[in-house]
């Protein structure tokens, strides 16, 4: 099983530290491949695409509007 | 190939432009903030990356110096999707449009094609006052020489772009702002959807029965398709089953999925968030009874709003948009008035 994390960089936390998972873009339980977008992250008006880190079915750890930080665990692959 | 993705609405409009600028080099975007931006609604999101600047234009806020512009490339051999950032800022370029986009075939004896596709944003909600939250669905559709497509939902987003794109006469396409899927502006469950990979088409003209229902059709369009869903769930608990029609497009207007319909229920609802009078509502309304005046069992009924501005104010903007208790209360009356 490998975590979703939003990367570190992706934005200036220094300016504003939170964002939230703006959409998923398969539902929990999706099969999703290495490489796909499977979310969105939203810092203030900007969005940022999340990949998926590995091919395996996709489980939502955080529901979309949740809360999220550099580092922070959005969801699972589980390659089985 | 099918897909899982469940793509916002903005995203199946951007994929589908993309596809159709790979196959086909005539096709081409302009509009205000459409490139480093990718569209202030992100219809255009990732264009600018793929294709540059060249194809991907950003325009001075000149509306009628670029939508002129684009039904000249359109007579010209190009197909231009041209975004008018709001659909109520046609006030500054509407000879373009109705005098230049929408007539040109018929002026020029059919000798030129205007394939051009109109893309603008639409409706109300958020508290953006009387010239940022109009529909306007009637105002085009007045119009003889223009196509006008409303999409509901990401599935139908796509398709219709597609087809928008690859037609030869000039489309407007009429996405609401609230069905995007934009982070910073909720959009109700079912407007993302599943969306294939591969491109697709759906036929202009063709409504959609998004729900089967025996006691009274409910006609609608965009955004109010939600609101209707909404409805027909709380109505179902009362035991009264609604068909919802989701028109899909304007122009042109599928009247025989709405008149096989309202023979079935023998009831007629009619919503859309555009102005009343001399509107969708009333044309909808006048083809059954033109057409049908037999099958209707009760007056047919319409939610609209009312002849004023969009109010800035939230609570006097809710009071005029239609909603689901408003349309749950119109389809009791109807069924009552049997």
């Amino acid at each position: 099983m490998t975590d979703i994390v939003v990367p570190e960089g992706l934005w200036d936390a220094g300016v504003n530290p939170e964002g939230i998972v703006a959409n998923w873009f398969y539902a929990d339980g999706a099969q999703v491949s290495a490489g796909d977008v499977v979310a969105e992250i939203m810092v203030e008006k900007s969005t940022f695409e999340i990949e998926a880190p590995a091919a395996g079915v996709l489980r939502h750890t955080l529901a979309k509007d949740g809360v999220v930080r550099a580092g922070t665990v959005i969801g699972t692959v589980d390659g089985g | 190939m099918t897909s899982n993705r469940i793509l916002p609405v903005s995203r199946a409009i951007s994929e589908a432009i993309a596809q159709e600028m790979r196959a086909d080099p005539s096709v081409f975007v302009m509009g205000e903030d459409v490139g480093v931006y990718g569209g202030i609604f992100g219809a255009t999101t990732g264009l600018f990356d793929e294709f540059g600047e060249q194809r991907v234009r950003d325009t001075p806020i000149s509306e009628t110096g670029f939508i002129g512009a684009g039904v000249g490339a359109a007579m010209s051999g190009m197909r231009p999707i041209v975004e008018l950032m709001f659909a109520d800022f046609f006030g500054v370029c509407m000879d373009a449009i109705y005098n230049l986009a929408a007539k040109n075939t018929y002026f020029s004896g059919g000798n030129y094609k205007v394939p051009m596709v109109l893309m603008t944003a639409t409706g109300g909600g958020y508290s953006d006052a009387g010239q940022h939250s109009q529909t306007l669905h009637g105002t085009f559709a007045h119009l003889p020489g223009l196509k006008v497509v409303a999409p509901s939902n990401a599935y139908d987003a796509k398709g219709l772009m597609t087809a928008a794109i690859r037609d030869d006469s000039p489309v407007m396409f009429m996405f609401h702002k609230g069905l995007q899927g934009l982070a910073w502006m909720a959009s109700p469950d079912g407007a993302a959807a599943e969306v294939p990979d591969e491109e697709y088409t759906i036929p202009f003209g063709e409504a959609k029965i998004v729900r089967e229902g025996k006691d009274a059709t409910v006609v609608t369009l965009s955004m109010m398709v939600h609101h209707a869903l909404e409805a027909a769930e709380a109505l179902a608990g009362d035991g009264i089953e609604v068909e919802i029609v989701d028109l899909r497009t304007v122009v042109p207007l599928d009247r025989e999925t709405v008149l096989k319909s309202v023979a079935k229920t023998g009831r007629l609802i009619v919503v859309d968030e555009d102005y009343k009078s001399f509107g969708l509502t009333g044309e909808i309304i006048a083809s059954v009874a033109e057409r049908d005046l037999a099958s209707l069992k009760s007056p047919p009924r319409r939610l609209a709003v009312p002849d004023v501005p969009i109010p800035y104010s939230r609570p006097m903007e809710q009071f005029v948009l239609p909603n689901a208790g408003a349309i749950a209360e119109a389809v009791r009356a109807s069924v009552k008035g049997a």
